[in-house]
């Protein structure tokens, strides 16, 4: 009880004895440290928002040095051996595309490779494909975008070969530690 | 009595004011730690550094394949100022020579960025490499405009005015994969 009286008495008595300036200095003083804190709170968050910018951080693309080098690694040898194709052998290509690619690439390729499988075989042309240069547009933990410049030799038998350029938007997809080419587009 | 019935409320009000002070706090602490996290993420400024070379990239390469033989002035301080390195002192040192050709010729040469992607960044070094998949389309006099897509390497250095092209060349066909310090639309905007 005695305690209850004595803060009560000293509340009485202070604001007098410490007079009406310091009364209301300390009347303002946790309003102004609340907004002070709450400003330089919100002012930290944006600098940290504008830092980590969210569409830049999503893409791995050369910031995750491995995943960068794999995709590049495994579309190329993907490309290089899907259009690659000699009369000889026009099943180790098929089998090449059966297990590289996937999904919109593997219909368009299963549409073009039937009609070329006898052109190839009829007019004993060969095919091969070699990735100049490749580099990864987009990369998240499962997909990739590419580009690709791509050479591509064509010679009939007993011909002259002949090389065109090609410029290749490729997507491609980690499955099962691998990643599988799902959709191809000519730029 | 009297005296305990005001005390709980004073002494409520300013378990909340502290509360609250804590909590602002709080709040203003863990968002600067936050801060400065992000500040000193380097793969975030390596993404952010990545994103601004592919941008310069693209606009650089697209600004050297476009030439409009009535407005050669312009086009050419923007080659320069896309440039820098030995590649700018080519075009600088060239000029003279070149806007004769163009002239001559009376070429509109304008191109469209159709894709591209960085193959390398040295992010202490301030170097990159990019590749840009280009189609450019020439009108010369007379002719119908031809239209080509064009596969094009390009080496970037960071400049104080930020990237900017020091080599530039077409993606070799064949055997060989350097990158020659040749400007590229020399060539076809000079056709």
């Amino acid at each position: 009880m005695s305690t209850v009286e004595e803060t009560e008495v000293a509340a009485a008595i202070l604001p007098d004895v410490e007079g009406g300036t310091a009364r209301s200095r300390r009347r303002w003083a946790v309003p102004a440290a609340l907004a002070a804190l709450l400003l330089a709170g919100s002012g930290f968050r944006y600098l940290g928002a504008q830092l980590r910018d969210p569409a830049a951080m999503a893409n791995r693309a050369l910031v995750d040095t491995r995943a960068t080098t794999e995709v590049t690694g495994d579309v190329s040898s993907a490309l290089g051996k899907v259009f690659s194709y000699s009369p000889s052998d026009t099943t180790a290509t098929a089998q090449a595309a059966a297990e590289l690619l996937d999904g919109t690439a593997a219909a368009q390729y299963q549409a073009l490779f039937g009609q070329l499988q006898q052109r190839v075989a009829e007019q004993k042309l060969t095919l091969s494909s070699r990735v100049v240069r490749a580099g990864v547009v987009e990369l998240t933990v499962d997909r990739a975008q590419l580009l690709v410049f791509l050479d591509q030799t064509a010679q009939r038998e007993g011909q002259a070969a002949t090389t065109a350029a090609a410029q290749l938007s490729v997507t491609a997809q980690l499955r099962g530690g691998h990643w599988r080419i799902t959709d191809l587009k000519a730029r | 009595m009297a005296v305990r019935r005001l005390q709980v409320p004073k002494n409520r009000w300013a378990a909340v004011t502290v509360g609250l002070v804590v909590l602002a706090a709080v709040f203003a602490v863990w968002s600067g730690w936050s801060w400065y996290r992000a500040a000193h993420d380097d793969s975030a400024a390596y993404a952010r550094a990545r994103d601004q070379v592919l941008a310069a990239g693209e606009q650089a390469v697209q600004n050297m394949n476009t030439l409009d033989h009535a407005d050669l002035t312009h086009g050419l301080d923007l080659w320069e100022a896309s440039t820098t390195g030995d590649l700018h002192t080519q075009l600088v040192q060239g000029r003279a020579d070149f806007e004769k050709q163009v002239q001559q010729a009376q070429t509109v040469t304008t191109a469209r960025v159709l894709s591209g992607a960085v193959t390398e960044l040295d992010d202490r070094a301030g170097r990159a490499s990019v590749m840009i998949a280009l189609r450019i389309s020439v009108q010369a006099p007379q002719s119908a405009p031809a239209a080509k897509e064009s596969r094009m390497l390009g080496e970037l250095t960071r400049t104080p005015d930020g990237w900017k092209l020091s080599a530039l060349g077409q993606a070799p066909m064949g055997d060989s994969a350097a990158v020659s310090p040749q400007p590229s639309a020399q060539p076809s905007a000079g056709q």
